[in-house]
């Protein structure tokens, strides 16, 4: 066993962490570009260099930890997507990836139908709609490609929790180009809910850090909160539960291109040990913290919408769990 | 035993739907249940309906104005009230100030005081926590000085909750800074509108800005609104606090809170199905119904055994503690049940996704109410109450 970064993975690693200490907010996504980041996402078949589990995890944890809130894994998802339907995607454009529905949990395909090469329905809460060159969309069983001036498509757009744009589209007998069936995309699909999982993983353990850092030197009734016994064994059990977490994410990430049957059990696990613990540590931290925590100002608050958020997107902890306990798999 | 209402309580009960389908305008009553943040005047416009019926002040005595009602009587009001998302009374000066003037102001404050608060003249806020002092309200700086006929304040408070709509604030603030720190304490009564006062809204996970931080510059504050005797203020806000903690236990917001769980859970899809018949969240619905029915039962014991004259002791933080987490519980499932729309955050005033206002609610109300378990006296401290007290036997 060997649970060491190849030489490759540490370079992508320092160079990551060098643009996350010099570049934030609007610049941030130019300056991963022109590192070439997006292309470690994708494997060279696809037009990239990369694209393994560790590359996929290592990139999303760094960016999570960073609190970077970019429409990166849509684009990633979309770039491999259309790749592999032979339409590879210009560099450097975003792409949004509408998968959530409206008046349901995770169905798919209850908001929105598919006449012949027509959509009509809804998709929500669509990351990075706004500006994006394409736009992937799912059905029931498909994938499908839509221009964002495709005529008869509408966007909405507002904030989401995560600091991003997303965005409600509506669409009346829209043109799309179906890309294929979803469970051909399976191991697309499974590169975005290993980025959801790893960015929960840099996003989580940056709240516990700036947690555990709050209480070693907040002070009240004359001591730090840490001597207080009640508080310090809870701050133990959240560093129990990063660590659970960390594994969960290596399992998966070292398994992205197992046999469809064991990825997808890895997958599950991972995001409901994800789900599970980043609503903990969202729960605890902001607990622990006391009223500063609930505040916009305080980092802590913007650590926690984009936790509640990454555990939300493509399926929660209890979608997983439970297509974990009937041994269905991830997608389809 | 008897475990039904009597007949004059289950009257009292009819009255206050009657009146709440009568009086609480549908669209008000969306914005409640939506979260919405409630303007001033939404919230005086409510108080004023209520102190027509003389409801306003359910827990004062009638020789002041209020309602005299029994603790029961007062539990079926808030539980209708939650129920039907009605706007919650502003509890600073009904709830908190109006018993300790009750108590310990002289006949002139409670004259001039009281009948403001019922006719809506000020609006309270309530000015204990300092950056440094939270859990530990004790050690807190903000001092007053004695100048002639009146006291000189400086220093600042935070977490005052609706700060940003008040005239007037009640304070602890420091009269002695030697001996034990509980001992130099002064509960006064302070004019915001008075120069030196400076108030900035705090935003909070939610994009609500419901708390305030508020500054004292050299404010000149009458002596006469000094209440009580000069440091003896921690008694008296020990004395408000077992008044800011009745209804702790919630088991009305919790209740209204189950019900629009249901109905969400009713209109989910899941798998093809309505996402209540989905047995696994279904258990989980069920689990804190359970949870409430128990607190609902020991919420009314505990009411009962305080009507017969018994001592509340650690039960309002044990209800404290029960209540806050099943209210969090349940706002984490009616979260859970949106699934992937449960991402969006739109502030007041934005637009969002459309018909998903509700899905909106969620995700803000699990946000809003981390603040359950935090303020008066946050769990932890209920905590340290009832083992504190177990530890003495
Ligand atoms: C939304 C909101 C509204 C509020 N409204 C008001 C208001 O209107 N007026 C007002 O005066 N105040 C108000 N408060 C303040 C509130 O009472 C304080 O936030 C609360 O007392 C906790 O203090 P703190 O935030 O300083 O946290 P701290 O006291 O720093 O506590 C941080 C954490 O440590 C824990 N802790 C602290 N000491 C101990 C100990 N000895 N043992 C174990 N655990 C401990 C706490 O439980 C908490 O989890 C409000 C707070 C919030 C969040």
């Amino acid at each position: 066993m060997d649970f060491q970064l190849s030489d490759d993975h540490r370079m992508l690693q320092d160079s990551l962490r060098g643009i996350l200490a010099r570049h934030s907010g609007e610049a941030l996504m130019p300056a991963l570009l022109e590192a070439g980041v997006p292309q470690a996402l994708l494997t060279e078949a696809e037009g990239g260099f990369d694209g393994s589990g560790a590359a996929v995890a290592l990139i999303f944890e760094a960016l999570g930890r960073a609190g970077a809130s970019l429409p990166l894994i849509g684009t990633m998802i979309g770039a491999a997507a259309l790749a592999q339907a032979g339409q590879p995607a210009d560099d450097g454009a975003t792409i949004a990836f509408a998968d959530a529905e409206p008046g349901t949990r995770y169905d798919r395909g209850v908001a929105i139908s598919v006449d012949g090469d027509r959509l009509t329905g809804r998709k929500t809460m669509v990351a990075g709609a706004e500006g994006a060159a394409a736009i992937i969309v799912t059905t029931a069983d498909a994938l499908w490609l839509v221009a964002p001036d495709a005529a008869g498509l509408t966007v909405r757009p507002y904030p989401l929790m995560d600091d991003q744009r997303g965005a409600d589209l509506i669409f009346e007998a829209t043109p799309a180009t179906r890309l294929g069936a979803l469970a051909d995309f399976d191991t697309v699909l499974a590169r975005g809910v290993l980025a959801h999982a790893a960015y929960a993983l840099g996003t989580l353990s940056a709240a516990v850090d700036l947690t555990l850092d709050y209480l070693r030197t907040r002070k009240q009734f004359g001591q730090p909160l840490i001597a207080f016994q009640a508080l310090a064994h809870r701050a133990a059990d959240l560093s129990v539960e990063v660590e659970q977490a960390r594994s969960a994410v290596t399992n998966f990430a070292g398994h992205l291109d197992a046999d469809a049957p064991l990825r997808d059990r890895h997958l599950q696990a991972c995001k409901v040990t994800l789900g599970r613990v980043a609503r903990l540590v969202a729960e605890e931290s902001v607990q622990l913290h006391g009223g500063i925590g609930m505040t916009e100002e305080y980092a802590l608050g913007g650590m926690i919408r984009r936790l509640l958020a990454a555990d939300t997107a493509m399926g929660d902890a209890d979608f997983h769990l439970e297509r974990f306990a009937r041994g269905e798999p991830a997608f389809a | 035993m008897d475990m039904s209402f009597t007949p004059e309580e289950t009257a009292f009960r009819d009255d206050i739907r009657a009146f709440l389908k009568a009086e609480l305008d549908p669209a008000l009553a969306r914005k409640v249940r939506l979260h919405h943040d409630l303007t001033k005047a939404e919230m005086e416009g409510w108080h004023a309906k209520l102190q027509s019926r003389g409801w306003l002040a359910g827990n004062w005595p009638k020789e002041f104005g209020g309602a005299g009602w029994t603790a029961i009587q007062r539990h079926i009001f808030e539980e209708e009230s939650a129920r039907a998302h009605a706007p919650r009374i502003v509890p600073f000066g009904i709830a908190m100030l109006g018993p300790v003037l009750q108590k310990f102001g002289s006949k002139e404050q409670q004259d001039h005081w009281l009948p403001r608060i019922l006719n809506g003249d000020d609006w309270w806020c309530q000015g204990y926590s300092e950056p440094g002092a939270g859990s530990d309200l004790a050690s807190l700086r903000c001092e007053a000085v004695r100048d002639g006929d009146h006291y000189v304040v400086n220093g600042q408070k935070t977490w005052t909750t609706l700060g940003q709509h008040a005239n007037m604030i009640f304070c602890l603030v420091r009269t002695n800074a030697t001996g034990k720190k509980q001992e130099g304490i002064s509960f006064l009564l302070i004019d915001m509108e008075t120069p030196g006062v400076t108030v900035r809204p705090i935003v909070l996970l939610d994009g609500t800005a419901e708390v305030n931080e508020v500054w004292f510059d050299n404010v000149r504050v009458p002596a006469a609104n000094l209440v009580g005797e000069e440091n003896q203020g921690w008694t008296y806000a020990k004395y408000l606090l077992t008044h800011e903690r009745t209804n702790i236990a919630g088991v009305g917001f919790a209740t209204a809170a189950l019900d629009n769980l249901k109905r969400v859970a009713k209109a989910q899809r899941h798998r093809g199905q309505p996402l209540s018949d989905d047995p696994l969240f279904a258990a989980e619905m069920a689990g804190v119904e359970i949870e409430l029915m128990a607190m609902s039962t020991t919420n009314l014991r505990m009411l009962s055994a305080a009507a017969q004259g018994q001592a509340p002791g650690i039960e309002s933080s044990m209800l404290k503690i029960k209540g806050t987490q099943i209210r969090q519980r349940l706002d984490a499932l009616t979260r859970r049940a949106y699934g992937g729309q449960a991402m969006a955050l739109t502030l007041e005033g934005n637009e969002g996704p459309e018909g998903a206002d509700e899905a909106l609610a969620a995700s803000a109300t699990w946000l809003n109410n981390r603040k359950l378990s935090i303020y008066g006296g946050s769990n932890e401290v209920q905590r340290s109450i009832i083992s504190g007290a177990l530890a003495k036997g």
